[in-house]
């Protein structure tokens, strides 16, 4: 028996599932040029960039993203897409902020790493669908990489700990929730107090077998999977490690949502560079990871 | 302090625009992804991704790479065809207040053509622009690459339907001239130019090209010496009024391309970069143009001063 997965997830849609009137009316983005608040190095490489926005702290849910660039600069040009890390609650306990964690990748982070606290940056969002709501009993994020972003928020809302959007949605309550976070080595994992924090049982996996078991997160999962365990898995990662998770999934015949780290340019669906193939009447189109995705029912996506 | 009366409004052959802020085709999606993040009333037109005959699924990822100061695209004119875009985003369209400016791009003369009746029949298209100078699809720049064939599309579609007609031109000809001539002696009420330039990126490491379609078309404020160019030699040499695109950005963007002879312009990728730059240029154009000492974007139009020995080219 699969889990209980209630909602509008209950059955597998993967026709075009975002009709584009109830889009447009369903999203508010805020568009705005802010300064960089806090950016904290939290491990190799790796930082929590925070910036104050409260109308688009409000709307933001676990899952979304925004898109980041530095103001008035043309090289780098284009905005990178990060995912909600978490937001910052003022005195009243009302989101005020936004935190995003970054690595150092490319032209942008690079910069990015060196930039000054009151530097100003261009923010878009929040921007995507969100990670479902779900009524399970045992959720496993598999996380690969900096593919650990989203899964903070989403832990604190499963746990109950925060609500989030506006006006604020509730979800059910998941009983059990676990965190698998592979890097390739252990100085680059970053954020583990806040998972522990948000209330989730983390177990680590680093490639060069530096900290916890040493090879890849997905070996954590099969091992769970083969204790027979049926919990939602949500993964966020590379794409050879989100397909290797959806094939456990499906071969273990559990629920598998993929979060899709498609590069993208504008993040609001007007450039059509984020696309994913997406099956549809018993065959394939394009779809755009940001208007679309980024999460995805692991069984809508072509692998 | 009183505003003085600046008059934003502009030709284009037949047709007439509210201000010369308008978007680039393939930058600004199907409109409607934009509602909530630009008032496209405040926009002197506005034009979707471009329309084709049958769907098309576009083109392999990665279809956007980042180069210096400029994106690099190939797309490949993914779009759901004539019908899906008469059915589903027309009548959306056709109800925004602002003038829709719908983009084709056929296979053939006569898939242009049919797109044009259709489109005409339907209603509330303020014009049309065919995009004949798409480097990212087979064929695509096959008509806006050869005089000959430029002038058999702008011919055959201006029998087609009573429209007005802008022909979107590629930069990657040998003479930009030759191609917006053969347009204007076929009845386009204007030309629009740039398209983007042909170019590829490439990692060596993995010797690969970044681009599933290996090659793609540069945008972007990298390319926007090359479109000031296009315009100024078209504008030089012809009367055809022209809608400038490349790398427009900035108000200083805008009259750049106005002093060198365009009519309108079109904003492209800075949309993907900056949302709401569109409005922003609205609503600094009337500041531009009291600093530039004129009262109308018409009496700016290819005033640029260029010394008489000055060898055109």
């Amino acid at each position: 028996m699969l889990p209980l997965v209630r909602g509008k997830v209950d059955r597998m849609s993967c026709s075009r599932s975002t009709d584009l009137a109830e889009l447009a009316g369903a999203r508010s983005i805020s568009v705005a040029e802010v300064p960089v608040a806090e950016n904290e190095p939290l491990a190799r490489d790796t930082y929590r960039l925070r910036i104050y926005h409260p109308p688009m702290a409000r709307r933001f849910l676990p899952g979304q993203f925004l898109m980041l660039r530095l103001a008035d600069c043309d090289d780098p040009l284009i905005g990178r897409a990060f995912a909600l890390y978490d937001t910052v609650l003022d005195e009243r306990g009302e989101p005020c902020g936004v935190d995003v964690v970054y690595l150092v990748k490319g032209k942008l982070t690079r910069r990015l790493a060196r930039t000054p606290v009151g530097q100003r940056v261009l923010v878009w969002g929040p921007l995507g669908n969100s990670f479902p709501p779900i009524a399970v009993d045992e959720v496993v994020m598999v996380a690969g990489g900096i593919g650990q972003t989203p899964f903070l928020a989403w832990a604190r809302e499963l746990a109950g700990q925060r609500m989030f959007g506006e006006p604020p949605r509730r979800v059910p309550v998941v009983p059990r929730r676990l965190l698998l976070y592979g890097t390739r080595t252990a100085d680059l994992l970053a954020g583990l107090e806040a998972f522990a924090q948000a209330g989730l049982e983390v177990q680590l996996a680093t490639e060069d077998g530096s900290r916890g078991h040493a090879g890849r997160v997905t070996e954590l999962l099969e091992k769970i999977l083969q204790c027979g365990k049926r919990p939602a898995v949500v993964a966020c990662g590379p794409d050879p490690m989100l397909a290797a998770v959806a094939q456990l999934c499906f071969q273990y015949e559990v629920p598998c949502w993929v979060s899709l780290e498609t590069p993208m340019a504008c993040g609001i669906g007007i450039c059509f560079s984020c696309v994913a193939r997406v099956r549809q009447d018993g065959d394939w189109d394009y779809r755009r990871t940001c208007v679309e995705g980024p999460v995805f029912d692991a069984r809508c996506l072509v692998w | 302090m009183e505003q003085p009366a600046v008059d934003l409004s502009v030709s284009l052959g037949r047709l007439q625009l509210p201000n010369p802020i308008t978007v680039a085709s393939g930058t600004f999606g199907y409109i409607r992804e934009m509602e909530g993040i630009v008032d496209v009333g405040r926009l002197g037109a506005v034009i979707p991704k471009t329309v084709t005959w049958q769907k098309r699924l576009g083109n392999a990822p990665w279809r956007t790479v980042e180069t210096a100061a400029g994106l690099l695209n190939s797309i490949g004119l993914d779009n759901d065809g004539i019908d899906y875009f008469l059915a589903e985003h027309l009548p959306y369209l056709r109800r925004l207040p602002t003038k829709l400016i719908v983009s084709i791009a056929g296979r053939t003369a006569d898939e242009f053509a049919r797109m044009a009746e259709r489109l005409e029949a339907a209603g509330g298209v303020a014009a049309l622009e065919l995009n004949i100078s798409c480097p990212n699809v087979a064929h695509g720049t096959d008509f806006g690459a050869d005089p000959v064939k430029c002038a058999e599309v702008v011919r055959l579609v201006r029998s087609a339907c009573d429209l007005p007609v802008i022909a979107k031109l590629s930069p990657n000809v040998t003479s930009i001239v030759e191609i917006a001539e053969a347009a204007e002696q076929n009845g386009a009420d204007a030309v629009s130019m740039i398209n983007t330039v042909l170019g590829m990126a490439v990692d060596w490491r993995r010797r690969r090209p970044l681009l599933g379609n290996v090659l793609g078309g540069l945008s972007g404020p990298a390319v926007k010496p090359i479109a000031l160019r296009c315009v100024y030699q078209v504008r030089s040499r012809l009367s055809i009024p022209i809608m400038g695109i490349g790398g427009i950005a900035s108000i200083d963007d805008v009259m750049e391309f106005i002093v060198a002879g365009a009519s309108a312009v079109q904003v492209g990728t800075a949309n993907y970069y900056d949302p709401q730059v569109t409005l922003r240029l609205v609503t600094q154009l009337p500041g531009a143009l009291q600093e530039a000492g004129v009262t109308s974007v018409r009496d700016l139009v290819g005033t640029l001063r260029v010394a008489d020995e000055v060898d055109r080219g």
